[in-house]
């Protein structure tokens, strides 16, 4: 019966540490393998603390959060500034260094011989020494966790690290830090990490470095993967599986050591099957069911832009002479360029000419050598491109970059500027505010939708659209940004004429209402049925910009953008 | 002063192990993008390979590392074919192809440890030749790991520089994509990576049997080594790995001039940690645009 209990400890333990960590590789894709080092800060801290200075739970627990969320913190620093396979060296490094210390450390941590002895938790006159006893403690704390988790993944701030898992510089182009969310994710999954190895400490009543290597860290990981990335129950799921699955072993008649290695030998080989035979999981993250749409939603329609009046033709955004150079190799030079409100300026030229670099520059994806970006007669450019998003300026991209494994719907609505759900106060301690304006904000995405008339669509993935519904989402997601300064890169390139006949009103339209916005495109046609002005790029300068009449009537132009 | 300059021969050792052990996994993760971390493993199957040809079957040494490499070379071919290939025919991404390898890595080193029990192996009536250079001592063994590098780099610059494979691989390494366009078997370099790539782990894995014997957990602290001289040199590099590898040995040994030996990895990360920070590239990497 005890062994039984002693289980579901396990159990509650792992599915904290399977559940934290998911919120690193399911919800944010930031792959760290420092997992189990984090258990061990939090079960290390919670032996010393308890141990030498007798600290009464919880509070052994509390510091064990704070150490755990601030080592995170300071190994995020330089990977995140990177990521990638730099996070992954990163962190096994930490991974490595943190058993060294546990070992090397020994007047702190004992060395080799652990740390024994750890006082139980007493609640009231009761020892809490038995896994009976022990199990509520542990269940009541698991849960918690995870619903801090939970609370986590499911609020506006998940949706944005989901985005950013999805593609980083689109969330950037969506108004999102990706930095601050970076190192925000890494301390919480860390803390709540350093919460399992805390209790592990008290419940065990013994510590030792072998607990907590890059073995644990793939054990946990199995358990991610196996119950499902980005859904939490999943990894309850995986986390129980996992503990119990390996009992079985000792049915077995094994010497201990064989057995031990047989266990690892299984997580691998469930790792590599899932992955090939079920990479989502038992769990998947996605739900059809879930994902569908209330009906209904939306119909009050987008309302104005901005006051009519508004579509006067003034300046808002003027490019001044700018230059961008990569390595010796001139992309841009002496470019100027100034969008008026109401107006549609074309950017064309030929391949190669330096439109796209020029959209990095006026957005703050590219920082130029010379020359500056001024909007509503505020120097942007040096800011980041999340921080030029918010002030009004928002870009689309030429290889769309959406969201794919997220659905429509959240595709645009992770796009809503100034939402409160992505401050994670708000999200813990007001979670009313958070909750109404997510109501208003499901309307207001379905009213972008119904504008660009993908309503219907709207529970889907937008993996699943045809290619013709993933340029009106990207218009769509553009469009939530609230930007007053819209910057389109080939918004429709590759659609058959019909489609493109479609979309152009929607473009005329945002400009009749207010907005500034420029399109970089090829079609000459949809240039002279679109603009009302046209710059002409190539190799890096602006050759000619004029009327498109005038600019598609040069013959000189013609032959340079045909040649 | 004679501390340091031992500690600096140490680290000129150590550096050409790293550098090696850097160059081989560069080879396979140049051109294919594939953190190999069953590159671990695989260093140890050479060694084991090698013991296992020499204590059970009798042969010589000489011969019984050819057959360790030849492991390690199968090894490292079977698992892009039956673990990577599928990932990449199914366009996964690089994390799911980096979990996978985490499984094979976890699998394959316990069934080392099953196979072979988890004590370390040795070959035993090896007494390595001692030499007394002034304050330095060196044995035969430390001078093949440093010969070792210089044969090996030599004999893949020769490849990369001239043989129709090298020059594909070279150009995989440079832009995939564009390799497969001109025409390039992408299929058949990223299988030549892993062969040379492997061969060439289980070279300082063999060395390493001869000095300190094999152990099945060998293969962890090899690969993070690996990785870490090509993340200082550069991804991309193969001259960035070799510096990188000699960089990272130097450092971690002169550094125990005033620390005890077992901080000695704690060294190589904070070198690591600082690269990163001022360098993000590395010291001999393309920018990151």
């Amino acid at each position: 019966m005890d062994y039984l209990l002693h289980i579901l400890v396990m159990v509650a333990l792992y599915a904290i540490l399977a559940g934290s960590f998911n919120l690193l590789i399911g919800f944010s894709g930031l792959f760290a393998l420092s997992h189990a080092a984090f258990f061990g800060v939090g079960a290390y801290t919670t032996a010393i603390l308890a141990t030498s200075w007798g600290l009464p739970f919880p509070w052994p627990l509390f510091a064990g959060i704070a150490i755990a969320a601030l080592v995170g913190l300071a190994i995020g620093l330089p990977a995140l500034r990177v990521g990638g396979e730099y996070l992954v060296i990163i962190t096994l490094a930490l991974q490595i260094i943190a058993v060294a210390v546990m070992l090397n450390w020994t007047s702190l941590t004992g060395g080799t011989q652990g740390i024994g002895n750890v006082p139980r938790v007493w609640i009231g006159d009761l020892p809490l020494d038995t896994a009976g006893r022990f199990l509520p403690l542990a269940v009541a704390v698991a849960a918690l966790s995870l619903w801090c988790a939970w609370r986590l993944g499911a609020s506006p701030f998940g949706r944005a690290l989901r985005a950013m898992r999805e593609n980083e510089a689109a969330a950037q182009a969506v108004g999102k830090n990706v930095v601050a969310m970076k190192l925000l994710v890494f301390a919480i999954s860390a803390g709540i990490a350093s919460v399992a190895g805390g209790l592990y400490a008290h419940y065990i009543a013994f510590v030792s470095a072998v607990s907590f290597t890059i073995e644990t860290t793939i054990y946990i990981l199995a358990m991610v993967i196996l119950g499902g990335t980005g859904n939490l129950a999943g990894s309850v799921l995986g986390a129980a599986i996992l503990v119990v699955l390996p009992e079985l072993l000792k049915f077995v008649d094994l010497p201990p050591d064989i057995a031990d290695k047989l266990r690892q030998v299984m997580y691998g080989v469930i790792l590599i099957v899932m992955l090939r035979l079920r990479p989502e999981g038992l769990l998947p993250e996605h739900d059809a069911k879930r994902a569908r749409v209330p009906a209904g939603l939306g119909e009050g329609g987008l309302g104005p832009l901005a006051p009519p009046s508004a579509a006067d033709g003034s300046v808002t955004v003027e490019g001044r002479d700018l230059m961008k150079s990569f390595g010796g190799i001139v992309a841009v030079q002496d470019f100027s360029i100034d969008l008026r409100r109401g107006r549609i300026v074309g950017l064309i030229g030929p391949n190669g000419a330096g439109k796209t670099t020029a959209f990095n520059l006026l957005t703050g994806f590219l920082r130029p050598n010379a020359g500056g970006v001024r909007f509503r007669g505020e120097t942007v450019s040096g800011r980041a491109p999340h921080a030029i998003v918010r002030a009004g300026m928002a870009r689309s991209f030429q290889d769309l970059k959406l969201f794919r494994k997220m659905t429509v719907l959240d595709n645009v609505r992770v796009a809503l500027p100034n939402q409160r759900g992505d401050r994670l106060f708000d999200v813990y301690f007001r979670p009313w505010v958070v909750k109404a304006e997510e109501r208003e904000n499901l309307n207001r995405a379905m009213a972008v939708l119904r504008f660009v008339g993908l309503e219907a669509q709207a529970g889907e993935l937008a993996e699943n659209l045809s290619y013709a519904e993933e340029k009106l989402l990207v218009i769509a997601r553009l469009l939530a940004t609230g930007a007053e300064v819209l910057l389109f890169d080939e918004p429709l390139s590759g659609l058959d004429p019909g489609t493109m006949e479609g979309i152009f009103p929607i473009i005329r339209r945002l400009a009749e209402q207010g907005k500034t916005i420029c399109i970089i495109e090829h079609n000459l046609d949809v240039i002279r049925g679109l603009c009302d002005w046209a710059v002409f790029l190539d190799e890096g300068r602006k050759i000619a910009e004029g009327t498109p009449e005038t600019l598609i009537a040069d013959p000189v132009l013609a032959e340079r953008y045909f040649k | 002063m004679d501390l340091v300059l031992q500690l600096f021969v140490n680290g000129v050792i150590n550096g050409s192990h790293y550098a090696l052990l850097g160059v081989g996994f560069g080879i396979i993760f140049g051109p294919t993008k594939i953190t190999h971390f069953a590159y671990g493993p695989i260093f140890a199957i050479g060694a084991y390979g090698c013991w296992a040809t020499a204590t059970m079957l009798g042969l010589p040494v000489a011969a019984a590392a050819v057959c360790g490499v030849l492991a390690a070379v199968l090894a490292g071919v079977l698992s892009y074919l039956w673990l990577y290939r599928p990932f990449e025919r199914r366009g996964s991404s690089h994390l799911v192809v980096l979990i996978a390898s985490l499984g094979l890595f976890i699998t394959l080193e316990n069934l080392i440890g099953i196979l072979f029990g988890t004590d370390t192996k040795v070959i035993p009536d090896i007494s390595p030749g001692i030499f007394l250079w002034g304050p330095v001592v060196v044995t035969s063994i430390q001078l093949w790991q440093v010969a070792a590098l210089a044969i090996v780099a030599l004999l893949l610059f020769a490849f990369l520089r001239w043989a129709r494979h090298g020059k594909a691989l070279m150009a995989m390494t440079d832009n995939g994509e564009m390799a497969q366009i001109i025409g390039i078997d992408t299929v058949r370099v990223s299988l030549i990576a892993f062969a040379v790539g492997s061969a060439v782990a289980a070279v300082p894995a063999i060395l390493i049997l001869l000095k300190e014997g094999a152990t099945p957990h060998m293969g962890f602290i090899a690969v993070f080594m690996a990785f870490v001289a090509v993340i200082v040199g550069g991804i991309g590099s193969f001259k960035g790995a070799i510096i990188g590898g000699y960089a990272v040995g130097i450092v971690e040994n002169l550094g125990m001039w005033k620390l005890p030996t077992e901080w000695q990895s704690t060294i190589a990360f904070v070198v690591l940690f600082l690269i990163l920070l001022f360098r993000p590239s590395g010291l001999f990497g393309r920018r990151l645009r």
